[in-house]
């Protein structure tokens, strides 16, 4: 049985305008999104901004509002329960932030900061409380005197580590890791993902990760689900959209990822304009008018590609 | 950098030689005042004597008397008492309900927000003083508490909740609400738990300035006849004997005094008020 | 820009009615009527009723609402003033030019003090000029609008004689003449410059501000660095862009204008507005108050309009909503 199931999930935003300030129309955020992730994979959700994937993983959430479309957990249909603040569901799922500096609360401590879970779930007293705190604190790795300071005190990469460590503090099934590593430096980066990978084979999680950044995803994922104007335009194995990535966008954003081979510039430069030159060319192919994106079709058995 | 706010506030007073000579010179005519004012028989204070009235200066009487024949210096005291109690109450209500109004309807937004917003766009569109004072004359038995419920309803909250309503609203924008959300904590606590203590030193400043504001409209608007009832001393209406021409140029020990007492008090405040605004906000703070 | 204008004119609409039905329904329960002011120890109570049938001060407050609306929307008639006995627009009319007047050369005045001060504080910053300027603007802040009225009444009218104490022109100046204009200069200059006086604070806090951060900017450091002389570069860049947000703020002291007028008005006696509102309170003058409320909202409505207009046309990155 599938961990997560999202149905036909669409997410909506009003346009007010007028003299009277009425709905004149939508922003479709998310207009139509399928997929599932089995327990303990890594599924990749790729795009530019504003391409709808963080409001994806915030849906689940909870954090936006889900216009249509349902969603599974454990094969629950939980899509009313996710606005709630406190079900089961909250416990199971938690969430990485990207912004690791506006993520955790200036004014309190790093031990009420990966307690507020604890708190809201469990009874423990203030001792078996210290106890577990410690303990997520050496999974990711910090010492246990960091209890008692703020969050100013820790570097950009160690303050991550705290929000892993209270993400991962009420054992969660499926944690949605938006852009986790964006905000962190190149050398810190690759320490995050280690960790995060290592969290998973211990804790036997699933991902959602959410990414711009395929060099990143490619490093963390098995699934990989690319997205564009709100919609999937690919959805396939890590191997079918690496080696064989059918759709034009995808294509694009393959050839854009960067090479360390000086040597190979001339070559890549050279593969970039004939790929932005089809994407031009084959535009109206892969689009309804221009700019829609197509239903999803099966090509191969795990590999999904939007076409007419 | 420092997170505790009420420390940041402190340094920021303590390098500042007119808010620490402003905060000890309130402190002390506040607590002053108080005691003194427990040491007066208020029914013999207000006793009038006509063989004394309007007495100049004098040993006896160091401000001398007014038309009633009582001590001036005993009515100010009385009236700085009065004075002080209904800007406190008012500015310290309004707060409360400035913040609980600004926090809930910025953090749940929805109609409780559309609401707030109508009535706060509906006092933007006209002077707020006049409607109080059309609707202190159309109280029939009109008493210290009814003035008081007045400032507070119609006057005292509004700045304070837009403020708060603005400053939650960047607040809940901010990741680590999402984060509290997703963690299962009840959106009363992370309004008040979570959101309140990062708004901390914005409210003290804005409490302080509101303060001395407060005092500057109640002395107005009881000059004006509008304030607190004739019966109750107040620096307002020692003020307002300066309205008849003869006690303006030949009677000033009536009015100055409070006058003069009024605006120390107003700058005061103002210096700890401006020394709190830059602890507010980490980029003008000083130290 | 024009869809924005017109919503902000017909949201006025429904507020401006809420506003008057109640003050009308309100006006019920206020102890005492116009009439108290105009009767005399000998008038019996039979009288009395007679004058309240007159004035139709005994039918419920909506129908006297509605027959108050009906003489605005068909004939633009206010009403008549109980205690003025004529018109409520005509009396309106005599005393706002007033309070136009004093307006008027209280913003002058305003800018006159401000533009100077704000642009000495930035340019001397954190030295003693600086430091002065900011506490007076302190001092300013801390001065209830009364209390600095009367101070200034006390000293400059009473004491040394050099303005009238009272009133808004000499009685025995004939109208048009030269000595009649004079004579209305000479009443508004004192509460012109004590209101003055106060309501700079704003523009002195806001021409500072963008004088230091102009003074930091970019394109300012271009120009010194490519060799701009000192004053050029102030007269050419910082203070050009730094004025003209100040001149669109108009309408905002305008508008704060207003509530003050209550207070200086009724302090210098001068026969405004404001001290119209006053009297017609005490009076329980009702057809005068509620007119009066409602052209202080439309005028605030229309100051802080029109400033938001001016500041959308001086700054282009700025867009009303």
């Amino acid at each position: 049985m599938a961990l997560l199931e999202v149905k036909d999930l669409k997410v909506y935003y009003p346009i007010k305008g007028g003299l009277l300030g009425r709905t004149v129309g939508y922003v479709k955020a998310v207009d139509g999104v399928s997929f599932t992730i089995e327990p303990g994979q890594t599924l990749g959700l790729v795009g530019e901004s504003g391409s709808g994937k963080s409001t994806t993983g915030k849906a689940i959430l909870g954090l936006a509002k889900i216009t249509s479309g349902c969603i599974l957990f454990e094969g629950k249909d939980i899509t009313e329960v996710v606005r709630k603040y406190r079900s089961p569901y909250k416990k199971s799922v938690q969430m990485i932030f990207q912004d690791v500096y506006s993520s955790l609360n200036p004014r309190k401590r790093v031990l009420d900061i990966i307690a507020e879970p604890i708190r809201n779930f469990e009874k423990l007293s203030k001792a078996e409380e210290r106890k577990r705190v410690d303990e997520l604190l050496s999974i990711v790795g910090l010492s246990s005197e960091n209890a008692k300071k703020y969050p100013f005190e820790f570097s950009g990469g160690q303050r991550q580590r705290i929000g892993v460590a209270r993400a991962i503090a009420l054992k969660p099934k499926l944690i949605v890791a938006d852009e986790p590593v964006s905000a962190l430096d190149l050398s810190v980066q690759a320490q995050v993902l280690n960790y995060l990978k290592d969290i998973q084979k211990e804790l036997k999680l699933a991902y959602l990760f959410v990414s711009h950044d395929l060099g990143v995803v490619r490093h963390m994922c098995e699934n990989l689900a690319i997205m564009h104007n709100s919609r999937f335009v690919e959805f396939g194995t890590r191997k079918d959209i690496y080696e064989n990535p059918t759709h034009i966008y995808t294509k694009r954003l393959i050839t854009a990822i960067p090479d360390i081979n000086p040597l190979k510039r001339n070559d890549n430069n050279e593969r970039r304009k004939l790929v932005s030159a089809e994407y031009e060319e084959k535009r109206n192919m892969f689009y309804r008018d221009g700019s829609q994106v197509y239903d999803l079709k099966q090509i191969k058995d795990t590999h999904y590609v939007a076409l007419p | 950098m420092e997170t505790n706010a009420w420390k940041v506030m402190w340094r920021e007073i303590r390098h500042d030689k007119l808010a620490l000579l402003g905060l000890i010179l309130f402190v002390v005519t506040v607590v002053t005042v108080y005691t003194w004012a427990l040491t007066i028989d208020q029914s013999a204070a207000a006793i009038v004597n006509v063989r004394n009235m309007n007495q100049p200066p004098s040993r006896t009487h160091p401000l001398g008397t007014d038309p009633g024949g009582r001590d001036v210096l005993e009515q100010l005291v009385l009236s700085a008492r009065n004075s002080f109690n209904i800007t406190f109450i008012m500015t310290i209500a309004g707060a409360i309900i400035g913040i609980l109004v600004g926090l809930l309807s910025g953090f749940f937004g929805g109609h409780l927000d559309n609401v707030l917003m109508r009535i706060l766009d509906f006092y933007a569109m006209f002077p707020a003083l006049m409607l109080i004072i059309v609707f202190i004359s159309m109280i029939p038995s009109y008493s210290v508490v009814t003035f008081a419920v007045l400032m507070i309803v119609l006057w005292s909250w509004q700045g304070t909740a837009r403020l708060i309503r603005i400053k939650t609203l960047q607040q809940g924008a901010l990741d680590y609400v999402s984060a509290s959300k997703t963690m299962g904590t009840h959106p009363l606590v992370i309004s008040f738990r979570e959101v309140l203590p990062n708004l901390v030193s914005i409210i003290t400043s804005n409490f302080t300035l509101n303060l001395a504001m407060n005092m500057g409209v109640e002395t107005g608007l009881t000059f004006l006849g509008f304030g607190l009832p004739f019966a109750t001393p107040s620096l307002g209406r020692l003020i307002a004997y300066a309205q008849m021409p003869a006690n303006m140029t030949n009677r000033p020990w009536l009015w100055l005094p409070a006058a003069l007492l009024i605006f120390l008090m107003m700058l005061c405040v103002n210096f700890v008020g401006q020394a709190l605004n830059r602890a507010a906000d980490a980029k003008k703070r000083m130290v | 820009m024009w869809k924005t204008i017109l919503r902000r004119v017909l949201i006025l609409i429904p507020q401006l009615f809420v506003l008057s039905v109640l003050i009308f329904f309100l006006a019920q329960f206020m102890p005492g009527d116009a009439l108290r002011g105009m009767i005399g120890p000998d008038t019996t109570p039979e009288q009395y009723a007679i004058l309240r049938q007159i004035h139709r001060l005994d039918d419920p407050w909506y129908v006297q609402y509605g027959t108050w609306m009906e003489g605005i929307l068909a004939r633009g008639d206010f009403g008549r003033s109980v205690t003025h006995k004529r018109p409520v627009t005509d009396i309106i009319g005599e005393r706002m030019m007033n309070t136009v007047r004093l307006s008027l050369l209280t913003t002058l005045f305003t800018y006159i003090i401000a533009i100077p001060l704000g642009i000495f504080a930035a340019k001397k910053k954190d030295r003693f000029i600086d430091k002065s300027i900011m506490f007076y603007t302190f001092l300013a802040l801390s001065m209830p609008t009364v209390v600095f009225s009367i101070i200034n009444l006390f000293i400059f009218g009473f004491r040394l004689r050099w303005f009238p104490v009272r009133g808004s022109v000499d009685a025995m100046a004939a109208a048009g003449t030269l000595e009649h204009a004079v004579s209305r200069l000479h009443h508004l200059v004192l509460p012109a410059v004590t209101f003055a006086l106060l309501s700079t604070i704003s523009i002195i806090y806001f021409l500072r501000n963008e004088i230091i951060d102009y003074d930091a900017s970019d394109f300012v450091t271009t120009a010194r660095s490519k060799g701009v002389p000192e004053n050029k570069v102030y007269t050419g860049h910082i203070l050009r862009n730094a004025l003209l947000p100040v001149a669109g703020n108009a309408g905002l002291i305008i508008a704060g204008l207003f509530t003050g007028s209550i207070f200086i008005e009724s302090v210098f006696a001068y026969p405004g507005m404001g001290q119209l509102f006053v009297t017609s309170i005490v009076g329980r003058d009702f057809p005068v108050v509620n007119t009066l409320i409602m052209f202080y909202a439309i005028l605030t409505v229309v100051s802080y309009l029109v400033t938001d207009i001016l500041i959308t046309i001086i700054d282009p990155r700025i867009h009303i909503k």
